[in-house]
């Protein structure tokens, strides 16, 4: 471990996060990553192998496209980071599946990834709002999932935006239980004052919150957003994007441009928002990047980059997994569309149809590869 | 009105389709190009299947358990679909014990077989019927093959009181014993992978290795030079492109993360000992695990039971011990040749 060259890292990828908030140009996002890269292969032996493996030298590189990434599977079977274990201050855990152990995503300073996490969570949910306000998280407490970092993102969203509140009336999961009744009190509460909530939830929470109450509305104050993450992971019933939705615009009596999807995963530091909130015209679907990270669509096989307009699986290129992999080859079908920013997120990559009897491996194992609120 | 069939005429009925079969063997040189064809297998990988993985011979014993297990209904339709081609000999073998109604709808990606088959055994009892659609099936059995969801699907569109007969997607492992001569076992192992590309719901995916790491690292090794010596004989047929996708990705992830050896017509990853399972496509990936003991490979295997139709190993006492009770127990090099004794998954439904 090099922790002069990784702190240095880290402040390198700071400075990303400094301009972005001051609104001027982002630093040379190639010639961090490839330093970054560098630094990985120099500490991570699996990493420096995968280079040989691709014919690319490290020391050679000058764009951040040339980086082998690592496959996400990479994170459940060996430790991705350049530094010891008993290093690690934060050390997220991935979506748990049934066969065998979940991966880990460790971080030697965890404040970077916290900063970045921050500054994008308030451009995209919450530029408008100067002041604190409720927020309501339809996931488990710090306590009760440490090892999530979706919760650990939801805290520094609660601390920085939050108005003061127990834990109980923020984190509305208890085991498999939804607090409607705290809910519905903190809407009470901002209605009668009339402020605006931030609900931060997962979609199976969110579809948990529709079965719960049934029939009924729940209406939030003017001005409320929602940000929903996440897949249903077998949790929940499976329902459509845009039929949660809109059910979710109906039900909270806000338009459907305040809820916000987030697209982001434990392997990465990075997240990525819809627009819509901010941006009248913006579909859902389309995410903004940070100035931070990358997401490029690429042919599975060859991994080659694809032209705007073609769908591939998405490389993830992210400056704050400083200590980690800076490119991350996700299973997600993505698209960047002719002539606008962001990217579109399409669904997982399905496993090869079998042309045999042979069972697909990926089907048994059927973990997604985002966050998870899973405990254990 | 229907006449009684005795156990004799059953069992004379499936033993006129082996020599049938055995017939289309004989003369598999006109049907090895369109096998060729519709499997994707090469022109090696055809002869290996139809000379050395067609059941064309069976104990009376054998025979017996068969006709048992098929018992008895007014009419059969098979549907065959996503199966290694010479399947649907049994699966037309098993509904021909059961029946003197038997129709096949073939599948429409890989028919060939299925057609010489029943054309050839100019059986009265037997037609092919490739418009079959399932709820015009008012009485007996459907007999399908194939995908869950296709199984799904038939069983949602059956009429009430016609039983459906699923046999779905699966796999084998193999357990390398603590005593196995590991050259033996890979050489034997490298057989039951190259068998139809390692496409059987049979097909061994991953090798536990009992012992430590390195000897896990052995067999890899040897594994690997097995699958390089066969495929001379028998190379791969056509890697389709989502399966190299999904290739490439694995052989990066075990980069990675561990060790793998990639040779002309395979990859054999081997994994951290302690390491969860990956997904590796078919196609000649074989994933290597060290496991410690026997209960650590039951345990390991427990999350994927419900796939597992195969155990093959050089301790079958010890396969039996570890696998669940439904699975085929075999020899190494004898996975993808089990008796004709009944379905090949004995999977409950």
């Amino acid at each position: 471990m090099d922790s002069t060259r990784s702190s240095a890292l880290h402040a390198r990828a700071l400075t990303f996060v400094d301009a972005f908030e001051r609104g001027e140009p982002p630093p040379d996002f190639d010639r961090l990553a490839t330093d970054l890269a560098r630094y990985q292969a120099d500490h991570v032996p699996g990493f420096a192998r995968l280079c040989r493996a691709r014919g690319i030298d490290p020391a050679a590189l000058a764009h951040a496209n040339d980086i082998p990434p690592v496959p996400t599977d990479v994170f459940k079977l060996a430790r991705v980071a350049t530094f010891d274990p008993s290093e690690a201050r934060a050390s997220f855990r991935t979506s748990g599946t049934t066969v065998g152990a979940r991966g880990s995503h460790d971080m030697r300073d965890p404040s970077t990834y916290e900063t970045a996490a921050l500054a994008f969570g308030r451009h995209w949910l919450m530029r408008d709002i100067e002041e604190k306000i409720p927020v309501v998280v339809l996931g488990p407490s710090p306590a009760a999932a440490p090892d999530s970092s979706l919760v650990h993102m939801c805290k520094g969203f609660v601390d920085a935006f939050g108005e003061p509140a127990s834990t109980s009336e923020t984190w509305l999961v208890d085991g498999e239980i939804l607090d409607v009744s705290s809910f519905d009190s903190r809407v009470a509460n901002a209605l009668a004052l009339d402020k605006p909530i931030l609900v931060l939830a997962t979609s199976f929470a969110l579809v948990h919150f529709l079965d719960a109450i049934g029939d009924a509305t729940f209406e939030l104050p003017r001005g409320s957003r929602v940000m929903q993450t996440g897949g249903f992971k077998g949790k929940s019933r499976e329902v459509s994007a845009g039929e949660l939705r809109s059910e979710l615009s109906r039900v909270f009596a806000i338009p459907e441009r305040s809820i916000v999807a987030e697209y982001g995963m434990t392997e990465l530091s990075s997240q990525f928002y819809e627009r819509t909130l901010f941006e009248i015209d913006a579909p859902h679907s389309l995410y903004a990047e940070p100035p931070w990270a990358r997401v490029v669509p690429v042919d599975p096989e060859t991994l080659a980059p694809l032209p705007d307009g073609e769908t591939g699986i998405a490389k993830v290129i992210d400056l704050m997994n400083v200590d980690s992999a800076v490119v991350v080859l996700t299973q997600d079908r993505v698209r960047r569309p002719v002539g606008r920013g962001g990217f579109e997120l399409l669904g997982r990559l399905p496993g090869a149809p079998s042309r045999g009897c042979s069972i697909a491996i990926d089907e048994l194992l059927g973990g997604a590869k985002t966050r998870s609120l899973d405990v254990n | 009105m229907r006449t009684e069939r005795t156990s004799a005429s059953r069992t004379s009925d499936v033993l006129r389709l082996l020599r049938t079969a055995r017939g289309i063997v004989e003369r598999r040189g006109a049907l090895t190009p369109a096998l060729v064809a519709s499997t994707g297998l090469s022109v090696a990988g055809v002869e290996l299947a139809l000379t050395k993985h067609l059941e064309l011979d069976a104990t009376n014993a054998e025979l017996a358990s068969l006709v048992r297990h098929a018992g008895d209904a007014k009419t059969v339709a098979v549907i065959l679909s996503s199966n290694v081609f010479v399947g649907a000999l049994r699966a037309i073998a098993i509904a021909r014990a059961a029946s003197e109604d038997v129709l096949v709808r073939p599948s429409r990606r890989d028919p060939a077989f299925a057609r010489a088959l029943v054309d050839a055994a100019d059986d009265p009892a037997i037609r092919l019927d490739e418009r079959f659609d399932v709820p015009s099936l008012p009485e007996g059995e459907i007999h399908v093959y194939g995908h869950d969801s296709t199984i799904a699907d038939v069983r949602a569109r059956a009429l009430p009181g016609v039983r459906v007969v699923g046999h779905g997607s699966g796999m084998g492992i193999a357990w390398i014993s603590g005593r196995a001569d590991l050259a033996s076992a890979a050489g034997d192992l490298a057989h039951d992978v190259v068998a139809f590309d390692q496409r059987g719901c049979l097909s061994p995916r991953i090798a536990l290795v009992e012992g430590p790491q390195n000897r896990t690292d052995r067999f890899g090794e040897l594994l690997h030079l097995a699958l390089d010596d066969l495929a001379r004989l028998v190379p791969r047929g056509v890697l389709p492109a989502e399966e190299r996708a999904e290739s490439e990705r694995y052989i990066a992830t075990m980069t990675y993360a561990s060790r793998v050896l990639v040779g002309r017509d395979h990859v054999v990853g081997v994994a951290p000992s302690g390491a969860p399972l990956v997904a590796s496509p078919s196609y000649r990936h074989v994933h290597v695990v060290a496991v410690p003991d026997e209960p650590s490979g039951s345990a390991f295997l427990a999350p994927i039971a419900s796939a597992l139709v195969a155990v093959g190993s050089d301790d079958l006492a010890a396969a039996r011990r570890i696998a669940p009770r439904w699975a085929r127990i075999g020899a190494l090099g004898f996975m993808q040749r089990p008796r004709l004794d009944g379905p090949v998954d004995l999977r409950p439904a």
